[in-house]
């Protein structure tokens, strides 16, 4: 519950609907898509423009009181939970396309567009947006600037901050501030792209530029069966290694390949497999299907049961629903998982896969792979029901070691999720001392007073000592 | 511990099991008509099923603002089950919580008048007799030409509106070099037996739209009989919770079908279609009709579905321009897509045009419009506005609700654009084709 004075001004800034004071209606937003952290806000405001979003800062601000902004609240990293009666501002209101200039490749956005909303509306003009996150339906623009988000075809094309040419920036005391735009390279410092990523920690993005790029002119998407992970991990690495280029290199595992499967997306993998490999190549006509040749031979080599290709595009998109939705179709094995997400050299791959399994065995819990293999950038899935108190102890325990081991092999603890809530203190295993205290330092540039999305990103034990904010403490509603 | 609080617990046990499904990825939030408007995550389907699985875990008070207003903003469209990776069951979800809901906390009285008067036959006949008559002297559709242009109608002057919305469309173009009539293709087969539900509304409202599917199932080589002693469907108690009455329909509507023999129980009205499709789930812990019930529920097809089986039958030209709007309960409850297009594409001259956001709710939703008169009127006239914006002539859709409350805004643009039942414009196309034995033309 926010002070009254806060809730009044509150209401005067966003109007009387744009606010959520309600304890019980403020349930719902008590966590993000990583339901492991439940932390009821003290507020949540929906502001419907740039104005709005100054107004509320500057008004929480001046309460002391922490802020979380919030996209679709499909994160996976709990980044968007409120702790310690934070207020949410929340971007689902500001979901405009503000302009398309298609002459010039470019889209200027509200925050809270739908990432797949903009490739839909750039598709009559021949453009789409590259970054495509798997659960691009319904995650937003503001939410993937936020996470530096990444996605399946990103092997190629590479993650957001790629494509973030400006941005408008309500900065923790309310101001606001235009970093880049107009598509060019701004002089002096990138502030875009140190902004990208910055997980709710810099401010708060109201306005965003994107470049968009032309619609490839084919596609072609195979799809490998394999009866031995291991092996589908080695045909990845024997893509790459000939110096193929695709667009996508997305393997499920056995156990994920079963709860698709059973799901609506059902997208035809066969369900006594071990692993399937989704590769998509793109671009011009010209060389595509000899590409294709070359996989499908790779693919054989290392043991594919079978290669095939999707016949036309309603194969293609049912492949890749399959893979994208893959996430929530797991709620059919298990209440909940916790979608881990860690990055590993391609060729360790087959090794590290063995040594998540063996974890998995030892914890007497399930986990399910469903990554892109071809950035060995993976997603094991940890299989849980929280009600299960013991069963919650082992699943931090695993997903603690299996980081350890992504991280021994030369990996590190993140892909694309983001650090947020969950992986804070996994940053140590990376990081030392010195390079914690540079990115505190980053931040208290942004956000002197330590206002946004605190008791996110970095250990509250790494502050450095002469820091004069008090660090927040990440427990209670 | 009293029978009602019993079927309250095993209600709640039985969400507990559906909810756990729900992995919070959010798929369903873009898909959420409600969700859409007005960016509250409260107001989406996940978060309601969070709001269902706080009063499981005993954290929220059913009587709760929060509960009562969210679960009460829910149009029940169902577009969140298609997207849904885990499965979550939402609608069976949504009447369970409902029902916790109105226990704890009275639904308003008119709500709770009109669905006693629709759940009992000597009540619902002299007041869809009353609808007649009051539609009969023209002034539902005069007051909604006054009306017409002005703010969205709430409350009594959209039932006025909805009203005069259901009265019979004005005479269809035709060409004058329309083709002689064609003679009617042989069916060999065997004629399955259907029964057809005559549902509460659309037998009070929309007798020629009950007529025509009879007309049309036997030109397709249906044998079609009567089945006396049938009742409203239950869809409108389920949906509002009152899930006991709705049983109780279910039982006798099972009965009244099996004493006819029916090999298909033939539906007109989506809605109805839904909820009767899913007597099953509906019954499935009363001993005596659960494989009955769930024997019924295998029976149930949806008027489209039965006439694309067989092709339809081709008849007369109809030179329109026309717009399909899908009704949620047909895609989204039932998963029926394409047979309505077949059946559109197979009526000679008819043009047919896409709608844009035809697979998102009309904000009809049962009683929506006067529950939630003003969220329902926004999801209305954006409905309206997607019409108008393809050119179409006329509005093709296929629950008597869609058409009311579709057709109500239509009216009140004063654009002149008719909201037709599909079965309407098949037997349009039969009757000028000479399929009923007279000319064509």
């Amino acid at each position: 519950m926010v002070p009254a004075t806060l809730a009044k001004s509150l209401v005067g800034i966003c109007g009387r609907d744009g606010v959520i004071l309600d304890e019980e209606r403020l349930l719902v937003y008590e966590s993000d898509a990583l339901t492991a952290y439940r932390h009821r806000p003290g507020a949540v405001v929906l502001p419907r423009s740039t104005e709005q979003v100054q107004g509320a800062v500057r008004a929480v601000a001046e309460h002391g009181l922490p802020i979380v902004p919030r996209g679709a609240g499909t994160g996976l990293s709990g980044g968007a939970v409120a702790l310690d009666g934070a207020v949410v501002i929340g971007t689902a209101r500001m979901n405009r396309i503000l302009n398309i200039d298609a002459p010039n490749r470019r889209a200027v956005l509200q925050p809270g567009v739908i990432n797949a909303e903009l490739s839909e509306a750039a598709r009559v003009h021949g453009l789409y947006y590259a970054p495509d996150p798997s659960s691009q339906t319904t995650c937003t623009i503001g939410g993937n600037v936020a996470e530096n988000s990444g996605g399946p075809h990103c092997l190629k094309y590479g993650v957001t901050s790629r494509y973030v040419t400006g941005l408008a920036v309500v900065l923790a005391d309310g101001s606001l501030v235009k970093l880049g735009g107009q598509g060019r390279e701004s002089p002096g410092y990138d502030l875009v792209g140190l902004f990208v990523g910055s997980e709710g920690c810099f401010g708060i993005a109201t306005e965003i530029e994107v470049g968009l790029l032309p619609v490839p002119e084919g596609v072609r998407t195979l799809l490998g069966i394999f009866d031995r992970i291991d092996d589908a991990g080695q045909a990845v690495s024997d893509i790459v290694a000939a110096g193929l280029l695709p667009a996508a290199l997305e393997i499920i595992d056995g156990p994920t390949i079963r709860a698709v499967e059973d799901s609506v997306f059902a997208a035809g993998y066969p369900t006594d497999a071990e692993a399937a490999l989704v590769i998509e190549f793109d671009g011009m006509e010209a060389g595509l299907d000899h590409d294709v040749e070359r996989a499908a031979v790779l693919c054989e080599r290392a043991g594919a049961r079978e290669v095939r290709s999707a016949r036309d595009e309603d194969e293609r998109m049912a492949l890749w629903k399959g893979r994208k939705k893959a996430f929530g179709a797991m709620g059919r094995i298990a209440p909940d998982l916790l979608v881990q997400d860690a990055t590993v050299p391609r060729t360790t791959l087959p090794s590290i896969l063995r040594g998540i399994s063996d974890i998995g065995q030892r914890y007497d819990l399930v986990v399910a792979n469903v990554f892109h293999a071809g950035d060995g950038n993976l997603h094991p899935n940890i299989l849980f029901d929280r009600r299960d108190e013991h069963e919650l102890e082992r699943v931090e325990r695993a997903s603690k070691e299996i980081m350890q081991l992504c991280v021994d092999s030369g990996g590190t603890i993140t892909g694309e999720h983001g650090v947020g809530l969950d992986k804070k203190h996994h940053m140590e295993l990376i990081y030392g001392p010195d390079e914690l205290d540079a990115m505190w330092r980053v931040r208290r540039v942004f956000d002197p007073g330590g206002v946004m999305n605190p008791g996110k990103v970095l250990p509250e034990d790494t502050i450095p000592s002469e820091d004069t904010v008090l660090p927040v403490g990440t427990g209670g509603d | 511990m009293s029978a009602a609080v019993d079927s309250l617990a095993s209600a709640v046990r039985k969400q507990e099991q559906g909810l756990l499904n729900c992995v919070h990825c959010g798929f369903c939030l873009p898909a959420c008509p409600t969700y859409r408007r007005l960016g509250d995550e409260a107001d989406s389907p996940r978060g309601r099923l969070y709001l269902m699985q706080a009063v499981v875990e005993g954290r929220l008070d059913p009587g709760a603002e929060a509960f009562q207003t969210h679960i009460g903003r829910c149009l029940g469209c169902r577009a969140c089950e298609p997207v849904c990776p885990s499965g979550v069951e939402y609608g069976q979800l949504l009447e369970l919580a409902r029902q916790v809901g109105g226990n704890a906390r009275r639904p308003p009285v008119f709500s709770r008048v009109l669905l006693r008067v629709f759940g009992t036959a000597w009540l619902a006949r002299p007041a869809m007799f009353a609808g007649r008559v009051a539609r009969a002297t023209g002034l539902p559709a005069l007051l909604t030409r006054i009306m017409a242009g002005r703010r969205p109608p709430k409350g009594a002057r959209l039932a006025v509106a909805m009203l005069a919305a259901s009265a019979p469309p004005p005479p269809l173009p035709s060409r004058t070099e329309d083709p002689p009539a064609t003679v009617p293709r042989r069916l060999d087969a065997a004629k399955p037996t259907v029964g057809v539900l005559t549902g509460c509304v659309q037998a009070g409202l929309f007798a020629r739209v009950n007529q025509a599917t009879v007309r049309v199932l036997q030109a397709n080589g249906y044998h079609v009989v009567s089945v006396p002693n049938q009742e409203c469907c239950g869809a409108l108690h389920a949906h509002g919770g009152d899930l006991e009455a709705a049983r109780s329909l279910a039982r006798r509507n099972i009965v009244a079908f099996e004493a006819a023999r029916v090999d298909i129980v033939a539906m007109n009205a989506s809605g109805c279609g839904a909820a009767m499709a899913d007597y099953g789930s509906l019954l499935a812990d009363d001993e005596a009709m659960a494989s009955r019930a769930r024997a019924f529920a295998g029976k149930v097809r949806d008027i489209s579905q039965l006439l694309a089986d067989r092709g339809p039958v081709p008849g007369g030209t109809v030179p329109l321009k026309v717009t399909y709007d899908a009704p949620c309960h047909l895609l989204h409850a039932q998963g029926v897509a394409d047979p309505p297009s077949r059946v559109l594409d197979s009526i000679p001259g008819l043009e047919v045009v896409p709608l844009p956001g035809a697979a998102e709710c009309c904000g009809g939703a049962g009683i929506y419009g006067l529950t939630n008169p003003r969220l329902g009127g926004w999801i209305g006239s954006d409905k309206v506005q997607s019409v108008l914006g393809t050119g179409a002539s006329a509005l093709v859709t296929g629950n008597p609700g869609c058409m009311m409350q579709i057709g109500a805004g239509l009216a009140l643009t004063g654009a002149g654009i008719p909201v037709l039942h599909l079965v309407e414009l098949l037997d349009e196309s039969y009757r000028r084709g000479g399929l009923y034995g007279n000319a064509g033309g």
